[in-house]
Parts: C-alpha cells; sequence; structure tokens
C-alpha cells in the first residue's frame, strides 16, 4: 500500500463530514446509503467487488470519527462482512449499501440452528452473520428462516438484537475467514472505542475550561487537572496501541490486537466515567451524551467478549508459550 | 562461549538484529548475574563492568553511537530490536546507565572532538562510569532553582555547593555537573556544565542508604574544587540549552528494554508457581485474573514505546509526550510489584529454591518500585506536564 499518494488520515475529514450528516438521516437505509456515497462501508471490500480495497489502517480514521460522532450504524461489521465475502455476490451489495447487514456477536448456532446474540441494529437489517459451533459461520436472511428480536440494550445508538436460527442457509465464511475477521473485529472495535474516548475527553476539556467556581475555571484546579491528564494518557495509550497491531514492526500481532481491544475496554470506559465526572451533576444528566459513549464502550467489551479474552490471555501466559511464536495470521 | 561480536555484519534498518543479540545472550549470560535464579553473594561493580564491556565488545551497546566513538553506528530500530532482546534477558540493570544513556547523548551534542574522543569509549568499554550532578536539596523537580556555583578563576573553574540523589556517585570516576554562573535569580540562564573527575580533591561523595536496602544514592558536596577550563562542555548557556534538547529524547527512550524486562519478570513469577504443586493454584485461580491485567498492561506499554520509536525514526519531535510512557510505565510497573508481592506472600515456609528465588527478586522489585514514581519526574509532574504542555488547559491566570 505504500505507493498510494494518501494517507489513512486523510480520510478523517470526510469521515467527520459523513458522520455529521448522517446524524440528521431519517433512519438506517438512510444512513448506509450516505456512508455507501461516500465509499466507507466499501472501504475493506476489493474493488472487483465495489470496494476500496484498501488496507486496515484505513479503516482506523473512519471508525475513530464514527465512535466521536455516535454514528447510529453498523459500520464496523458493514466493512468487515464486505472484505470476508470477497468474490461473493454479496460483497458487492454490502459493500455497496444494498444490503443491511450486521454480526451476531456472542453464540454459536449447530447445523440445526439455534439463538444467538448482541447483533448491533439487528431487527434493521436484511441479514445477519451468525457463528456456527464448528468455527465458520454462515450469512442468514431475516424473514428467511431466521428471525430478529430486538432486545435489553445498554447501547442507545446500535440497539442490539437476538436473532433466532431455524433454516441455517445463505453465504457461508470457512474457519480460517472468520479468524481473520475477529482479528481484524479486535483492532476496529478499539477504533470506535478511540474516537468515542476522543469526544469524551474534548467535551470534560472544554467544560472544565468554560465552567468557573470560586473565580476559577475548573482547569485552574490541579485536582482537575490530573483527571484530564489521566484522561488523555488513556487515549494516548489506545491510539498507540491500535497503530502498534498495525504496525509492520510488531512482533506479535494477534497478542497486540487482543490486548490493544481489551485495553481500550478499560481505558475508553474509563475516559467516559471520569468525564462525567469532571461535569459533576451535568454529567449525570440524560442530555449530556457522555452516557451514550460509556454505554458504547461496554457494549462493545461484551460484543468482543473482552472478559473472556483474559482468560485467553492468562492461558497463553501459563502455557509459558512465547508470544512471538504465536501463529501467523490472515 | 563466544566473544566475537554478535553483530558481525552491519544489518539494513529493515532486517532484525534481534535474533543474533538473543543468541549471544543465551550463550554468554553468566549464572552469577542471574535474577531469575538464587543468588548467594550480589555481583560486584567490578563483575558487572566486566559484563558490562563484553555486551559493548558483542556489539549489544552504544548501537546508535558513530563507530568513531565506540559505536555501531546503527539506527533507533537496532536499538529498539537489540533493547527488546535484554529486556528479556533476567539481567542486572546497567551500572553505567547514565554514562549510556544521558552523558553519553549530551557530550555527543555539545561536546568538542577530543572530549568526544576521550569520553564517549570509556563509557561504553566501562572504563568511566558516570554519575548525573543535577538535583540539590532544593531544586529536584525544581531544576532551575540550583544553587551550586562555579566561578571562573586563573587556574580553571572553582565550584562550590552540594548535590543530593546522585546515583552511583560512590562508584563512579566521573560527574556530569551542573553548576551556575550567576546568582539564583537567573533562573534558566547562567547554567554550565562539566565533565567533573569524582576523585578531584574538595570532591566529598556521602552514601544515603535507600529503602531497597542499597548505598547508590549519594549526598555530593564540593568545596572549592577546581576544574580545568577544558572540562567544560559547550559554553556556559549552550550546554544546558543543548542538554534539555537531548533530556526529552532520552527521557523517551532510556531503558527502552524495561517493557520487556517487565514481561520477564512476569513470565519468571507465573512459570515459577505453575511448575509448584504448592503454588500452581496461585498462578491458575486465585490472581488469573490480575495477571492477564497485567499482560495486557505490558502491551499497552510496548504500544507506547513501539510508536514512540517509529515517531522519532520518521523526525518527529517528542517533546512533552515522553511523559506518556513514562507515567504508564511506573504506574503498572508499581501495580504489578505490589500483586507480585502478594502472590509470594503466600509460599509455603518449606519453598524450593526456584520458589525462594522468585520471592526474593518479587520483593525486591516492590522495594525499588517505590522510586519508579518519583524519579525521572514524579507522577504529579507527569500529569502537570501532560495538562499544561498537551492538553494546554486553561490554568485561569
Amino acid at each position: 500500500m505504500s505507493d498510494l499518494d494518501f494517507s489513512p488520515e486523510d480520510f478523517s475529514d470526510t469521515a467527520r463530514a459523513v458522520m455529521e450528516a448522517c446524524a440528521t438521516a431519517a433512519d438506517l437505509p438512510a444512513r448506509i446509503a450516505l456512508l455507501a456515497e461516500a465509499g466507507l462501508t466499501g472501504i475493506l471490500a476489493p474493488e472487483d467487488d465495489g470496494g476500496m480495497g484498501l488496507a486496515l489502517d484505513y479503516a482506523v480514521p473512519v471508525l475513530r470519527e464514527a465512535g466521536a460522532g455516535f454514528l447510529a450504524a453498523p459500520l464496523l461489521e458493514t466493512m468487515l462482512l464486505a472484505r470476508a465475502f470477497a468474490g461473493q455476490d454479496v460483497a458487492a451489495e454490502i459493500a455497496g449499501g444494498k444490503t443491511l447487514a450486521t454480526i451476531a456477536w456472542v453464540g454459536e448456532i449447530s447445523g440445526q440452528g439455534g439463538v444467538v446474540g448482541r447483533a448491533p441494529l439487528g431487527a434493521e437489517v436484511a441479514s445477519v452473520l451468525v457463528f456456527r459451533t464448528d468455527g465458520t459461520a454462515v450469512l442468514v436472511t431475516l424473514g428467511d428462516g431466521a428471525e430478529a428480536q430486538a432486545d435489553d440494550s445498554l447501547d442507545l445508538e446500535r440497539p442490539e438484537a437476538t436473532i433466532t436460527v431455524k433454516d441455517v442457509n445463505g453465504p457461508t465464511l470457512d474457519a480460517t475467514q472468520v479468524k481473520a475477521l475477529l482479528h481484524a473485529a479486535q483492532i476496529l472495535r478499539s477504533a470506535l472505542i478511540l474516537g468515542a474516548s476522543e469526544d469524551a475527553l474534548k467535551r470534560a476539556a472544554d467544560y472544565a475550561q468554560e465552567r468557573v467556581q470560586f473565580g476559577k475555571p475548573l482547569s485552574a484546579y490541579q485536582a482537575v487537572q490530573h483527571h484530564l491528564a489521566r484522561q488523555c494518557l488513556a487515549v494516548e495509550t489506545i491510539r498507540n496501541s491500535i497503530a502498534r497491531s498495525l504496525s509492520a514492526h510488531c512482533e506479535t500481532p494477534v497478542a497486540a490486537a487482543r490486548a490493544t481491544f481489551v485495553g481500550s475496554c478499560d481505558l475508553g470506559a474509563f475516559v467516559a466515567e471520569n468525564a462525567i465526572q469532571v461535569h459533576g451533576g451535568m454529567g449525570f444528566t440524560w442530555d449530556v451524551p457522555l452516557h451514550r459513549h460509556l454505554r458504547f464502550a461496554r457494549t462493545l467489551a461484551a460484543q468482543g467478549k473482552a472478559a473472556e479474552l483474559k482468560e485467553d490471555v492468562m492461558q497463553q501466559l501459563l502455557s509459558g508459550q512465547d508470544k512471538e511464536k504465536e501463529p501467523a495470521h490472515g | 562461549m563466544t566473544q566475537t561480536s554478535a553483530l558481525a555484519v552491519a544489518p539494513s534498518e529493515t532486517r532484525s538484529v534481534g535474533p543474533q543479540a538473543r543468541a549471544w545472550l543465551d550463550a554468554n549470560l553468566p549464572d552469577a548475574l542471574r535474577e531469575d535464579m538464587l543468588q548467594d553473594n550480589k555481583p560486584t561493580v567490578a563483575d558487572l563492568c566486566d559484563w558490562e564491556a563484553r555486551l559493548h565488545k558483542a556489539g549489544l551497546v552504544g548501537s546508535t553511537w558513530p563507530e568513531a566513538y565506540g559505536g555501531r553506528g546503527l539506527g533507533l530500530r537496532a536499538h529498539l530490536d537489540i533493547s527488546r532482546e535484554i529486556g528479556r534477558t533476567p539481567m542486572p540493570e546497567s551500572v553505567n546507565s547514565i554514562g549510556k544513556e544521558l552523558a553519553g547523548p549530551i557530550i555527543m551534542a555539545v561536546g568538542r572532538e577530543d572530549q568526544k574522543l576521550d569520553y564517549l569509549p570509556a563509557i561504553l568499554e566501562m572504563r568511566d562510569i558516570w554519575c548525573q550532578g543535577f538535583s540539590e536539596p532544593n531544586a529536584g523537580s525544581d531544576l532551575a532553582g540550583l544553587r551550586t556555583k562555579a566561578e571562573k578563576t586563573a587556574d580553571g573553574w572553582v565550584v562550590n555547593g552540594q548535590k543530593i540523589w546522585t546515583s552511583g556517585a560512590s562508584k563512579s570516576s566521573r560527574c556530569l555537573l551542573l553548576a551556575r554562573t550567576g546568582s539564583v535569580e537567573d533562573r534558566h540562564r547562567g547554567l554550565v556544565l562539566f565533565a567533573l573527575r569524582t576523585d578531584t580533591p574538595g570532591v566529598d561523595i556521602r552514601e544515603i542508604q535507600s529503602i531497597d536496602g542499597e548505598r547508590s544514592f549519594c549526598e555530593v558536596f564540593f568545596n572549592n574544587v577546581v576544574i580545568p577550563e577544558e572540562d567544560m562542555l559547550g559554553s556556559p548557556d549552550e550546554g544546558w540549552a543543548a542538554a534539555t534538547r537531548v533530556l526529552s529524547i532520552e527521557r523517551a527512550t532510556n531503558r527502552m528494554h524495561r517493557s520487556w524486562r517487565f514481561e520477564n519478570q512476569l513470565n519468571h513469577l507465573v512459570s515459577a508457581c505453575a511448575a509448584n504443586p504448592a503454588t500452581r493454584k496461585l498462578v491458575e485461580v486465585d490472581y488469573a485474573r490480575q495477571l492477564a491485567d497485567v499482560s495486557v498492561n505490558i502491551d499497552l506499554l510496548k504500544g507506547h514505546v513501539e510508536t514512540l520509536v517509529g515517531s522519532l525514526i520518521d523526525g518527529n519531535e517528542i517533546g512533552p509526550r515522553g511523559s506518556l510512557p513514562k507515567l504508564f510505565w511506573s504506574e503498572a510497573h508499581q501495580n504489578f510489584a505490589t500483586l507480585a508481592l502478594e502472590i509470594v506472600s503466600r509460599f509455603p515456609p518449606d519453598m524450593s529454591d526456584p520458589l525462594r528465588a522468585v520471592r526474593r527478586r518479587m520483593e525486591d522489585i516492590y522495594m525499588k518500585a517505590r522510586a519508579e514514581t518519583i524519579y525521572a519526574g514524579t507522577t504529579e509532574i507527569q500529569l502537570g506536564i501532560i495538562a499544561k504542555r498537551i492538553l494546554k488547559l486553561n490554568q485561569g491566570k
């Protein structure tokens, strides 16, 4: 990709403008249409499937802006599906925004079907990728052997759904493709959390400099400064860990992506919680959107199974297996 | 045992020198220096100097210094590759890190050619151990308040005053001394740097015992110490200005191996406990979750270090961003040390030698870690730097 004459950061401004347009769009199809028009849904899909064929690092600034801008669309899922189904007809449909799709992140079905959950905006899309117990996955069509049921959801922008599958049919991904998709998802989720955290920190820093108490802005008080400095450290830790995970010089990309995601979940929630604290009583109100970032970070942690991944980290430590000898990953 | 260079062929920036460094360290680290083995006696300064001189001969120290001064003339990427392997090796910290990571780069930036040729190879070959004479009783975090005075006379500079927290001064042969030519009110103006020989008459070095039981810390008193003009580094003002530029980079890159050493400590604790039926449950069950958090933090720390190195290679300024890895590392390591201490406190009284070795190591790490949030700018100073210089918060003034 080094011969490209644009860098991942060149996508930030476009992405920000699209997220702003999406914020006032009528519904999910309208938002996906705006994202597809800007090429963002197909940013990772091969050019043969109507995508831009770019590497993962180009999706990072886009999803960062999506996280900062409260995007109410399954953009991460759309990007990953359009890439994973490369060469199949459905890839172009998803990349072009013609088929609305998402992923049921938790649970697996057997050959006969089953119930899976945590599908962001699952009740508003046409197709859902469902994981199977044998490590493969299938893209089922809702209303055709599969049903979606809107679920209680902590996340307000991307409410989750439970998917009940009775007839298992649709385009499939093999176990290797699923593994690659899950690996990429860890980095891309971290990018969403990075954006949400940056916005939470910016709101907290702005508020602390505007709000005057005892004749001084809150930001003049060292206790408040140190709160904000720790939030800044958390944001930069997420940013640097994403960069390391994507660097050609990273010795252990699999462990790095996992740690980036697990760490981002804790750090992202920390930033949102502390931004609420810096806002005082205002921070606890529904209208101040910090709780939306907090809900998002916590929901992404559940979708990406951050808690379970910590067990994997420990298993690797106990196995004495050198992280650097990790298997190469697609 | 091979004494030949581990880096016989100068590698390009794209090929890792890590595997060669790894092989040399595996073949050459003496058991008596292994921090993961039970040691009856602490290594002496002479033992450590011998080991570090061998590291230099093997090409593992001074990799980024020009060949004319005893270095290898390699880039930062090679330094990172070597640092990773040094970190993964349970060996003692350098007794001359001030020479290698502070005095050396400053001399390279401001020294005269004859000074470079004289001082720099002596650092790498361990003929000179350096200490840093910056902090004073009334100038710790606020270094511009230092009072040690240097007056120019016909015989050279005459220095009077006092330094404190001068790590390793009693073992050192040279001191990177910061003094002022004018009055305290001049603050950052009129500061002058010297390469002082510590055996100069009038230099009085007294050890201070620290909480880990060591006597590395020193107070240094200067009573009419005469320093020849040729031992001044740069001119007054210029020396310090250049030194602060070097310092901002060094703060971000020094002891680049520490994330990997941290990982080595964690792996040592976990593997020693897991290998023994009496302690296996501690790591497999009781503390599994917290140990996983430590492992994640180590990866996050590597993210700071590797991204920063990449940024320096790309020619970017580091500035206040050096505070980020320092703050993250010191707190993560301190939290690990606290957890490790609790785990080893539950070892059975009839513990085996491997368990005794890990307990001794973790107890030592715990006590030493108290200093990590203090030296090189306290946590509070780092948070202030982030608030003022990265976030640029309105200070209300």
